[in-house]
């Protein structure tokens, strides 16, 4: 993803997002790679996900839809989800209607 | 805005808005969770995307002391828990009546709701809510659920008290336990809440027949609620009782699909009247 600058500014910003919701006690943001599973790594509680998704929705408003993203997820495919995965969708998202909006 | 103050309190609020291209549901729904491990969450996770796909505005949000709500020492009875609810929906600019969802403990502050402030509130679905205070045949001790509550609550907030957690939370895998942990033991063993919900607690027969809304209530077959479910269904004056066979009081975790069929076949037969479609908003 590092030859991406789309994504990688993205995932710059949810790793801001991330620390901002966590607190100091776990997350140093440079810790947070594509490869950080939500769960396994980086042990963010489902309410803090929620956070985040929040924040998400705020950030970047209809050009991502949270909702359809997250109702075709149960929630152990959520929490078992890589940070990797989660910037992609918004970066595919965002990056559609850069182009001109054809998506969706 | 994630962030709402009501009643004195800084809330974690979410909010669902519904797709521009969908027929729209003109009542919003309201999710109110249970007790103590519980929050938004539960609700976030299964019922409040599909909901606000099939056109509703969607409200959630932490109950006092819960999730990422504040959480001051008192203040966690039921009326409390209303005023509360109130205030969150005039600071939300709500203005229409809504349909209230709570789970267990929510179910019961959804009732008081009901009861309370009629004119908030267009029907009331109670996934295993705490209702009448009816004892099961299969129980050890003549208390109903609110004896098992406290006894529940009372034995964790001592165990809780009786091991204490690290000083300093953990990093990795075992964080989340940890916090768990901590949000519990600081609930039960640094505020009013266990005797706030267990004192005054469970609504009579004669207050429950005054909740004069329709009411849809999804009970596990094997949950120790089944005989107040039961009483429920008879005393309100408009009730709809499904029971889920094979689960006990975890339906909305376990049973998640048939209650949000039953809630996605609810919502728009309980829309007010007399409105074309896309008359609204």
């Amino acid at each position: 993803m590092s030859a991406d600058p789309h994504a990688d500014r993205i995932l710059a910003e949810v790793a801001g997002m991330l620390a901002e919701i966590v607190g100091e006690e776990l997350l140093i943001a440079a810790e947070i790679t594509p490869d950080s599973g939500f769960d396994d790594d980086l042990a963010l509680e489902s309410i803090e996900f929620v956070a985040l998704a929040g924040r998400l929705q705020e950030r970047y408003g209809d050009r991502v839809d949270f909702i359809a993203f997250l109702a075709d997820l149960e929630i152990e495919e959520i929490m078992a989800m890589t940070v990797g995965r989660l910037v992609e969708h918004i970066a595919a998202c965002t990056r559609a209607e850069a182009v001109g909006g054809a998506g969706r | 805005m994630s962030e709402v103050h009501a009643n004195g309190l800084r809330f974690h609020v979410q909010r669902l808005s519904p797709p521009a291209d969908r027929p729209i549901l003109r009542t919003p729904v309201v999710f109110l969770h249970g007790l103590v491990l519980d929050n938004l969450s539960s609700f976030y996770y299964t019922l409040a995307a599909p909901v606000a796909r099939a056109g509703a505005e969607v409200v959630l949000y932490d109950q006092r002391g819960h999730g990422r709500t504040e959480r001051p020492r008192d203040g966690y009875d039921p009326g409390s828990s209303v005023a509360d609810l109130v205030a969150l929906l005039d600071a939300c600019g709500v203005a229409t009546p809504v349909h209230l969802v709570g789970n267990s403990f929510g179910g019961l502050i959804a009732l008081r709701v009901a009861r309370s402030r009629p004119d908030l509130v267009a029907s009331l679905v109670l996934i295993e809510g705490q209702c009448l205070d009816v004892a099961a045949d299969t129980e050890p001790y003549a208390g109903g659920w609110v004896e098992e509550m406290a006894n529940t609550l009372n034995l964790a907030a001592l165990g809780l008290a009786a091991h204490p957690g690290p000083e300093r939370l953990p990093a990795g895998p075992a964080r989340k336990a940890a916090r768990l942990r901590a949000g519990a033991d600081a609930l039960l063993n640094g505020t009013t809440l266990i005797e706030d919900v267990t004192l005054p607690c469970a609504p009579t027969e004669a207050e429950l027949a005054e909740v004069t809304c329709p009411v849809l209530a999804l009970y596990g077959e094997l949950s120790e609620l089944a005989p107040s479910a039961r009483r429920l269904a008879e005393v309100l004056p408009q009730c709809t009782l499904t029971v889920l066979p094979g689960v006990a009081h975890t339906v909305l975790r376990e049973a998640t699909a048939p209650v949000l069929a039953a809630l996605l076949d609810w919502l728009p037969r309980h829309e007010p009247v007399a409105v074309r479609p896309g008359a609204g908003r």
